[in-house]
């Protein structure tokens, strides 16, 4: 389970997450939404050991993210909104490079890279150089590198930039896959269609505070009694005026 | 003219701009460089004088030869601004992102050459100007000149750096058209070559040694602050570094003609280069921008196929290997990294076969033995520095972007540590032992450990310091690692390394003229002596490790 307590970071006098308290459970496809500027990505990183918490924790599976983050990043998956991979090195170098940080046995390793090539139809631009990748690639070879060690938690900022529909339903398949086999995915996004159809649970996000948090069906519902489409709601909820 | 100075007028106020709110980190951080560059700059001021009074009153080597001497640095500085503004050049000109955007928009490509020629000047060594500035002063100073012939001193001195860096330009101009003629490798090995030649036949035509002892053998029928101009090649009075010491010389000897004459030179040179560095640039740029794209394709291609020769997942997986190979693939398949690296260690071979061959054993002053050895000391220690400068300073920041992925990883922060260090770390660790044992070879069993020792200790200090200022400094935007080596962070790295070697020069004055004065007068030293010296070394050594190792993790610690 992935328990956010209090979260908050400041940026000067800007309180970009202020006081978040979110609980996602093993396995569940969590879509996390929010306009620009309204603390996704900050949370995110607060997540994955990139930026420091201003106040509160982060616990997954009784580790403390930042008190033990040896342990919870051997837990973690992240793939981030912008794909920056290591120029010189190839795809399979660059998941071999991530697998390695893990540890893994060597044969696991093959094995789990075979199986993301496969599953992402990556191909052979695998043995070309990243500097030569589109945004796409890029981005399914992060998808890719943050699943081969197997981790029990994805957190995944913005999955569908520079996707084409071919990958986009790749990688839908793959978080839906992986929730269904008890991997929590934790999903911040822009896309309302993506969280309509793939997601199980949704927070909204609005100027660092949680302003909506429910099962998708509890959306749906809200959607129906408003008369309105997602992306209206969407749109009411986090109207400023 | 009006878009160009609307371009700059934005790139100004970006790089001007301060942030809104003053952290007390940046505070402490900005105060402290403004007392490292001001102490520094006294600093290379005092040293200036005090090396001319050495060498006029102490040795009396004269004025001629003095300046001659002052020729031979210019020569070596001439030459590193020519070979660092080539490849600070290639990567604003042809490797910026800037120049991509630039040129989407409706901008002549000779406007936008020009706003990156000009940025060209904005990403100099801001530090190296500062010591250049202060040892001119120094040198100013100690002849009494009044403001206006020190003006004139600067006035040389601009144009001077001027040609350096434009004939960068030029060359890398011609290099990108040859090489799409005759090939990228073959035009950059014999452009390579041509510079060691060049570099090895200027020691040779202007070797220190014959031109000291041809000076000696006229002395004392002739005064030694006389112009000997008869024993510099002529080869060598056409070049700009001649004309720059020639017109400091004939300022002193209140010759106007010549110094008119020599700074006429070098203006007309740099206004030439200039000129012919733009107008090559307006003619060229856009062709030699699209030409750079496809011949960086091809040669990507073409190594594309060398990288089969490389084990891809051999041996086990563990954190340390797999960063190490990372790091290693990343350096070799950058060409500008292996070129820089192959021309510095070139000229460290250059400089090893140097300092091997001096001979000051038998020289009857002790006195002057210990300033002869600390002078070498010192040039290990700044190539030292240099080498930590070029390759340990980078280290962090050339992680880019791409961060994020062993930043959310499981590693800690000594084994990351350790594994971006030990590659860098032996190479100038190797260096450094090599450097002491050539220079010191000559000498007693004694002295040859305990300058071993010496140069050990202070090689993992300015490697630690580099480190963690590294870090402390670190600018994951760019790429280029010359351009982060001589960033403000790496000058004041830089700054704290050298005020390190002061520290040791000072510590091992005492103890190093006792040792060769009882090797003078052969009596037995006693070597509990030389270590008594080493305790205070060690201790602040440590101190100094053990603070910049903290700046390193503190910075891994940082929000990214």
């Amino acid at each position: 389970m992935l328990q956010l307590t209090e979260l908050q970071k400041k940026y000067g006098s800007f309180w970009a997450v202020n006081k978040i308290d979110l609980t996602v459970a093993k396995g569940e496809l969590f879509g996390f939404l929010g306009p620009n500027g309204a603390g996704k990505t900050t949370t995110i990183k607060m997540m994955t050991g990139l930026l420091n918490p201003t106040y509160g924790n982060i616990m997954f599976d009784g580790l403390d993210v930042w008190k033990e983050p040896i342990e919870s990043k051997r837990k973690i998956g992240y793939i981030p909104d912008q794909p920056f991979l290591y120029d010189k090195l190839t795809g399979r170098e660059f998941l071999y490079f991530s697998g390695g940080l893990y540890e893994l046995p060597l044969k696991d390793l093959t094995n789990n890279i075979e199986e993301m090539l496969d599953k992402l139809k990556i191909g052979n631009w695998i043995d070309k150089r990243t500097e030569e990748y589109s945004q796409g690639m890029r981005q399914r070879i992060a998808i890719a590198s943050a699943f081969v060690h197997k981790p029990e938690l994805i957190i995944v900022d913005e999955p569908m930039v520079g996707l084409d529909p071919q990958s986009a339903l790749l990688v839908k398949k793959l978080f839906t896959e992986s929730a269904n086999n008890g991997v929590t995915v934790f999903m911040s996004t822009h896309s309302l269609n993506v969280v309509e159809e793939i997601c199980t649970d949704v927070a909204i996000i609005h100027k660092g505070k949680i302003i909506f948090r429910d099962k998708i069906d509890e959306l749906h519902k809200l959607k129906m009694k408003h008369d309105s489409s997602i992306e209206e709601l969407f749109i009411e909820l986090t109207n400023d005026e | 003219m009006k878009q160009i100075l609307h371009i700059m007028k934005y790139k100004i106020k970006s790089y001007v701009r301060f942030d809104s709110e003053i952290s007390s980190v940046r505070l402490i951080k900005s105060i402290a460089s403004c007392i490292i560059y001001a102490s520094f700059a006294i600093g290379a001021f005092f040293f200036s004088k005090t090396l001319i009074n050495f060498l006029l009153i102490e040795i009396t080597v004269g004025q001629f030869l003095l300046h001659e001497f002052i020729s031979m640095i210019l020569f070596i500085f001439f030459m590193s601004i020519n070979i660092g503004n080539i490849i600070v050049s290639y990567s604003t000109l042809y490797k910026s992102n800037e120049v991509n955007y630039l040129l989407s928009k409706p901008i002549e490509p000779a406007k936008i050459f020009t706003i990156k020629f000009l940025d060209n000047f904005f990403y100099s060594s801001s530090t190296l100007l500062l010591i250049l500035f202060a040892l001119l002063i120094g040198y100013s100073v100690y002849f009494n000149m009044p403001i206006i012939k020190f003006a004139v001193l600067v006035l040389n001195f601009i144009p001077f750096m001027i040609s350096a860096g434009s004939l960068g330009v030029i060359l890398l101009i011609a290099v990108i058209l040859l090489a799409n003629r005759f090939g990228v490798k073959r035009i950059i090995y014999t452009f390579g070559a041509i510079y060691a030649v060049i570099i090895i036949l200027f020691f040779r035509i202007n070797s220190p040694r014959n031109l000291v002892m041809s000076v000696l053998r006229n002395y004392p029928i002739l005064d030694k602050d006389i112009y000997l101009g008869e024993l510099v090649s002529p080869i060598l009075k056409v070049l700009p570094n001649n004309w720059l010491s020639q017109t400091a010389y004939w300022i002193l000897h209140g010759d106007y003609t010549k110094v008119i004459l020599y700074t006429s030179l070098q203006i007309g040179l740099a206004v030439l280069l200039f000129t012919s560095a733009y107008q090559l640039g307006k003619k060229y740029y856009l062709r030699t921008w699209l030409l750079n794209h496809k011949l960086t394709g091809e040669f990507n291609s073409k190594k594309q196929k060398m990288q089969d020769y490389f084990p891809l997942n051999c041996g086990t997986t563990n954190q340390f290997k797999t960063i190490l190979r990372k790091d290693y693939f990343a350096f070799v398949r950058e060409p500008s990294q292996v070129i820089h690296s192959l021309v510095l260690f070139f000229l460290l071979t250059v400089f090893i076969v140097s300092v091997s061959g001096i001979k000051y054993a038998g020289l009857g002053n002790f006195y002057l033995q210990t300033i002869i050895y600390l002078s070498i000391f010192i040039f290990n220690i700044l190539l030292i520095t240099t080498l930590s400068l070029r390759f340990i300073f980078p280290l962090l920041s050339l992680e880019g972007l791409s961060f994020w992925k062993l930043k959310s990883a499981p590693i800690s922060i000594l084994k990351y540590v350790l594994s971006k260090l030990y590659i860098p770390f032996l190479i100038v660790f190797f260096t450094s032992i090599t450097l002491s044992l050539f220079s010191n070879y000559k000498f007693s069993s004694i002295l040859i450990s305990f300058s071993l020792i010496v140069s050990i200790i202070a090689t993992i200090t300015i490697v630690a310091i580099n480190f963690g200022m590294g870090g402390l400094f670190a600018n994951y935007k760019e790429k280029n690692p010359i351009r982060v080596s001589s960033s403000q962070g790496a000058s004041i790295s830089f700054l704290i390394s050298i005020l390190y070697m002061l520290f040791l020069v000072v510590l091992l004055f005492k103890p190093f003229s006792d040792l060769f004065l009882s090797i003078m007068i052969k009596r037995n030293f006693d070597l509990l002596r030389l270590f008594y010296f080493t305790l205070p070394m060690l201790f602040v050594s440590a101190l100094i490790i053990g603070v910049f190792y903290k700046a390193a993790a503190t910075s891994l610690k940082r929000d990214f």
